[in-house]
């Protein structure tokens, strides 16, 4: 027996918004990801949802995709984090304020 | 309509070209590893104007749009024509990073242009909302690593994490507009997203949703205002070329791929896109120009600069006829070519001044007149003032906005460009009027600068004058945009 | 389809029930005679010295950085194995480019100096 549509719908909205307040309130760089992954796992987790209603694959096979582009953003991310704390000793992102105008 | 498998090798050939180029330019950066390595600017540009040759020969596009690689990608005029346009910005970006040693000493430098080179072609021919994903990651992700590539130079490390998250947060809430319409649809091809949303009948309110959340996605790499903020810091701390690339290159795919999905993707609620993205143009050319107006640093300038061109294209794009769309895309070559060479300019004055600021470029016509000169014309073609690029490209999206019966639209337009003109005039003060005391100290040139600045200008003035070629190319181009 | 989530409930409340009983029955029971030994920060082994955050070498996140690259392209091999029955030269031809391509990156990373601990 398979669990209704709208449940899966409901726990990805939840999770999507729950990324964008994380993104847009949390400061820490590093917590700003986690909320950035949490977003990106809600469009997954919508993505098999309905490529299991469907009964077709290519909403699995984006999912695929999606997962290797987001280790690859947070390869670069936490590359450019490393090289930030070793002059700043910090990933606040309030601190981050070189350029202003 | 489906092809044979020579025609899908040959249609590809010039993106395999760039992963062989990179290949090259990467594996030549690790077996030369000493003073050689400054050669690889050179390969690079000559490589990619080799591909232009290469996709002039093997990939024109048929009379009618083609699918192919399984329905991945389309061949068609509109792909041809922008995969030229941003071979063509990568050869200028390579020419300018020529000179700046914490640059092109890195083979990885040219190596991760032209990945998004590679990136944004696949964009603009990108007929999948699968590939259509990749082809926008592939291009983001190496602009993020360019944007921070001074690593030892805070305020770029900290343009490309701030480019990176912003990013980043776009393209997620892209992507769950994309799952939405996935799910509206059950298909991932972008052709068949309208008939399929039609057939299962989906509520307005729920497919303006999915729309919503996927022009987020498209307004930042078009950089339209609500989703501008990060262009100008980005712009700021980011090497000088890289900037110059992301709001050229970079722009002109997210125009792209803007145009090709909410033509045929959204064509169910078209009233409500035209008047979305009207509302964008209007909001962008406005904040774009008036913030411009108070900027002191050169870069700053024309990153809003940059926020203000976005939104003239998108006046293009709310017409919605396949006038506007060709008046779009001849407005994306002209603004290529001209806001090339204007950071061009910069990059130059950059390197040999050593500031970014205004005040660096007083005395510039006494120290070099040509470069002055250069800069005189692509501030008057971002301006609009005829015979140059940048003034056809205004009137097309101008005209095909007062054809689609939006003609309060192109009346804003054109009242913002005249605002725009006071902030160009104000760096060409500086150039041409304000004094300084280097006047005696001539700049110097390398020959791959000449070449770029001298290309750049030539473009911008052919682009100008000589508009039937250009035109009947923009013209077959938004032909196929606005068919499907 | 209700039976399984009641069993689930009943999991829920037994796995919550058992613990808490134990830990609240221990402190109702147990004798208390604190002092300051008894009070103080408990760990196995030996006294800790030093900070217990210490810095990790740049070095390692490079490792983790590439690990984690090339860790997650390894997902698309998995489909193209799943269907190797069904497989045309050319489905081969296209896993060997994909794996050159990594090995290109391998390459890269190592003549670069990745992969070197300092």
């Amino acid at each position: 027996m398979m669990m209704p549509l709208a449940y899966y719908v409901g726990l990805s909205a939840i999770m999507f918004v729950l990324g964008i307040i994380g993104v847009l309130v949390r400061r820490n760089a590093l917590v700003v990801f986690m909320s950035l992954e949490l977003m990106f796992n809600a469009a997954n987790l919508l993505f098999v949802a309905f490529s299991a209603y469907f009964q077709l694959l290519t909403g699995q096979i984006f999912v695929f995709f999606v997962m290797t582009v987001a280790a690859a953003e947070v390869a670069v991310g936490l590359a450019l984090m490393v090289e930030i704390f070793r002059t700043k000793h910090s990933i606040d992102l309030d601190q981050m304020s070189e350029m202003k105008g | 309509m489906t092809a044979d498998f020579a025609t899908m090798l040959s249609a590809v050939f010039p993106e395999i070209g760039l992963v062989v180029l990179m290949v090259v330019v990467l594996g030549l950066d690790l077996l030369w590893r000493d003073e050689r390595v400054r050669r690889l600017g050179w390969i690079t540009a000559a490589g990619c104007l080799f591909l232009v040759v290469l996709s002039l020969v093997f990939a024109l596009p048929p009379a009618e749009p083609l699918l192919i690689w399984g329905g991945m990608l389309r061949l068609d005029a509109a792909g041809f024509v922008f995969r030229i346009v941003f071979l063509l910005g990568a050869a200028l970006t390579a020419l300018f990073s020529l000179g700046q040693d914490d640059l092109q000493k890195h083979g990885e430098y040219y190596g991760l242009m032209l990945v998004s080179t590679l990136g944004m072609s696949l964009m603009a021919s990108a007929a999948d909302l699968i590939m259509l994903y990749l082809a926008i990651e592939l291009t983001s992700i190496p602009l993020y690593v360019l944007a921070g590539f001074r690593f030892r130079d805070d305020k770029s490390v900290e343009a490309g994490i701030k480019y990176l998250l912003f990013g980043a947060m776009t393209s997620a809430v892209m992507l769950y507009g994309l799952s939405l319409l996935y799910g509206f649809s059950g298909t991932t091809q972008i052709a068949e997203l309208a008939e399929q949303i039609d057939r299962h009948s989906v509520p307005v309110s729920l497919l303006v949703i999915s729309l919503v959340l996927v022009l987020v996605g498209f307004g930042f790499k078009v950089s339209a205002v609500p989703f501008h903020f990060w262009a100008p810091d980005v712009y700021e701390g980011a090497p000088t070329p890289v900037a110059g690339y992301l709001s050229t290159a970079s722009k002109a795919a997210g125009f792209a791929v803007l145009m090709r999905v909410i033509l045929t993707g959204f064509w169910a609620v078209t009233p409500i896109w035209m008047d979305l993205i009207a509302g964008l143009a209007i909001v962008s050319m406005t904040v774009g120009n008036l913030l411009a107006l108070t900027q002191t640093n050169i870069k700053r300038l024309l990153a809003y600069s940059s926020i203000a061109q976005a939104g003239y294209i998108l006046v293009g794009v709310a017409a919605g006829t396949s006038f506007g769309m060709s008046g779009a895309v001849y407005y994306l070559m002209a603004y290529l070519l001209t806001n090339l060479v204007a950071f061009g300019v910069v990059s130059v004055v950059g390197q040999r001044v050593g500031s970014d600021d205004l005040s660096a470029y007083a005395g510039l016509s006494r120290r070099a007149p040509a470069v002055a000169l250069i800069l005189l014309i692509s501030m008057l073609s971002l301006g609009g003032i005829p015979p140059f690029a940048g003034f056809v490209g205004k009137v097309l999206v101008f005209a095909a906005a007062v054809e689609a019966g939006r003609w309060w639209l192109a009346l804003i337009g054109v009242i913002n460009s005249i605002v725009a003109l006071y902030y160009y005039l104000i760096v060409l003060k500086s150039a041409y009027l304000l004094r300084s005391e280097d006047e005696q100290k001539p700049l110097q040139l390398m020959a791959g600068w000449r070449v770029a600045l001298l290309v750049c200008v030539t473009g911008v003035l052919v682009l100008g004058v000589v508009i039937a070629p250009w035109f009947e190319w923009a013209g077959k181009a938004g032909w196929a945009l606005s068919i499907y | 389809m209700l039976a399984d989530w009641l069993y689930i409930g009943i999991f829920l409340i037994i796995s919550l029930f058992l613990p808490s009983v134990a830990l609240i029955v221990a402190g109702i029971l147990g004798p208390k005679k604190p002092n300051p030994v008894k009070n103080s920060t408990y760990e196995c082994g030996v006294e800790t010295f030093g900070e217990s955050l210490t810095q990790f070498k740049v070095q390692y996140y490079l490792y983790a950085l590439v690990f984690l690259v090339f860790d997650v392209e390894a997902i698309f091999l998995y489909p193209w194995a799943v269907a190797y029955q069904v497989q045309t030269v050319f489905y081969v031809v296209e896993a060997i480019i994909f794996v050159l391509i990594l090995l290109f990156a391998l390459w890269y990373a190592w003549r670069k100096g990745a992969l070197e601990w300092v």
